[in-house]
């Protein structure tokens, strides 16, 4: 009787432990293969995008890659050469010099060093021609995003008379300090240019870390929106990104000087 | 019974945290790496052929930045910065003087029985210098008495004149707007004009003096 009984308890240890490996099994293979079925998907958006931009310069005569530099550098001053002639701001990023420049009218009003760069891989996988048809001529912003309002005019009433105006005048003004300064714009080709305003790495990071920053709001809305096609078992959108990290007061300098349809030329 | 549903829950947790750096890290970094995406496959081309293709390339690169060049004014110009209220004049490419100054307030003065409103902003893009003026007398809007809480005065009237509020100097862009200095010297690097650009007397002595009629004003 008491042999038996050990003997049932120890047959139900062996059910309960095989029945942990069962489910671990079947828990990690549905992981995996939620893991693939994104990962399939997510690449294969990247290589339609590719494919797509290579389309639009179907036929087109490979260009030599001894020649491409040069021709990068035509392209910049050609690009720049163009945006001279409008009347409005307009931007240079130079990757290559690690510069950010806004323009008048040809005339250079302003220049901020880039602390840190990160470009997409669709960019450095871009032979000549697709390059040449982006970044041949000024980008024109498509849509704006920012942290902080751009240009932001105060409401302020006319006082009734002398004492409303003095009183008036002891009201605390508005102040951006302390705000995170990063902005966002889609520009043609569906490129997305981000700038956030950092005056010391460290100081990024810890905006990560407590979910404030701008590395981390923008990783969220991509998974939010790879996801949201996935389920569909649809292709998600892929958005070849260049990400640039300058000084926090020349952000927002920039995005207050910039109209929210200016051009903008790109050097990688 | 605890074992179990510890046992249970580790595995959920390991798995949770297995998908969450996939999607949140992993395969964005690969989805921004050059591994998912083919080279770029090289041409061949005759070596002399690339030479004289290079030649060519540099030629029309220097042609283009001499074009470029031009736009850059060779006479004096001012640089303005409203987000960060600083000036630099330039004579070329050669800075002359930098400083602080004061920009428009980015304010909107508005009235409880009319429609009427002022907007009191540093306007951005192009000017040019259309007149100068030594020891300038004020003649003040509108708006200098609204915002007082005080009574509009008649055109012309001697209320509107005042002597010294705006500096030594002063150089007329249009509509209103100028450059000249100030009496509220502690507000100089804030934005708290009503457009103008309000220098220091030393910086303004300077612009004066090297600004001339007709000369760019770039203000972002």
């Amino acid at each position: 009787m008491k042999d038996n009984s050990s003997d049932n308890f120890d047959s139900l240890f062996v059910k309960k432990q095989h029945g942990y490996k069962i489910f671990m099994l079947l828990f990690f293979l549905i992981l995996f293969g939620i893991v693939g079925i994104y990962t399939y998907f997510t690449v294969g958006a990247v290589r339609s995008t590719m494919e797509s931009a290579k389309t639009e310069v179907q036929g087109a005569e490979p260009v030599n890659p001894s020649l491409i530099g040069l021709m990068k550098n035509k392209a910049w001053v050609e690009s720049r050469l163009k945006m001279a002639s409008d009347d409005s701001i307009g931007m240079s990023i130079d990757l290559e010099q690690n510069e950010i420049q806004l323009l008048l009218k040809g005339v250079v009003i302003m220049k901020s060093k880039i602390k840190e760069s990160s470009i997409s891989g669709f960019f450095k996988r871009m032979d000549g021609n697709v390059y040449f048809n982006i970044f041949g001529s000024p980008l024109t912003i498509r849509h704006l995003e920012s942290s902080i309002a751009k240009n932001a005019l105060r409401v302020v009433q006319a006082p009734k008379d002398t004492i409303a105006a003095a009183a008036n005048a002891a009201v605390k003004k508005d102040t951006l300090q302390g705000k995170s300064v990063y902005w966002t714009v889609k520009l043609d080709h569906d490129i997305e240019l981000n700038i956030q305003g950092i005056d010391s790495i460290t100081k990024a990071q810890n905006k990560y870390k407590l979910g404030k920053g701008f590395e981390f709001q923008r990783n969220l809305k991509n998974i939010k929106n790879s996801l949201e096609h996935i389920m569909k078992f649809q292709k998600p959108n892929y958005t070849p990104e260049i990400l640039i990290s300058i000084p926090e007061n020349e952000a927002k300098a920039i995005l207050m000087a910039i109209p929210k349809n200016a051009s903008i030329t790109i050097r990688i | 019974m605890i074992r179990a549903i510890l046992i249970y829950l580790t595995i959920l947790i390991v798995g949770i945290i297995f998908l969450a750096s996939m999607i949140l890290y992993a395969i964005p970094a690969l989805q921004e790496s050059t591994f998912v995406l083919p080279g770029v496959s090289a041409t061949q081309t005759d070596a002399g052929n690339i030479e004289s293709q290079k030649e060519s390339i540099n030629k029309e690169v220097e042609k283009l930045q001499v074009k470029l060049d031009k736009f850059t004014p060779t006479n004096a110009y001012i640089i303005v910065n409203t987000s960060d209220n600083h000036f630099f004049l330039y004579k070329g490419n050669q800075l002359i003087r930098d400083g602080k100054c004061s920009t428009g307030k980015n304010e909107k003065l508005t009235f409880v029985n009319s429609k009427k409103v002022y907007i009191f902003k540093t306007p951005k893009g192009v000017l040019h210098v259309q007149s100068k003026q030594p020891n300038p007398v004020w003649a003040k809007p509108d708006w200098a008495f609204l915002e007082d809480g005080l009574p509009i005065p008649p055109p012309g009237d001697a209320s509107r004149f005042e002597s010294g509020t705006l500096g030594a100097f002063k150089l007329v862009l249009g509509d209103g707007y100028m450059i000249h200095g100030t009496i509220y010297k502690r507000f100089i690097g804030q934005n708290v004009t009503h457009g103008c650009i309000r220098l220091l007397d030393d910086d303004l002595d300077v612009v004066y003096h090297t600004l001339e009629v007709g000369s760019k004003v770039y203000i972002y």
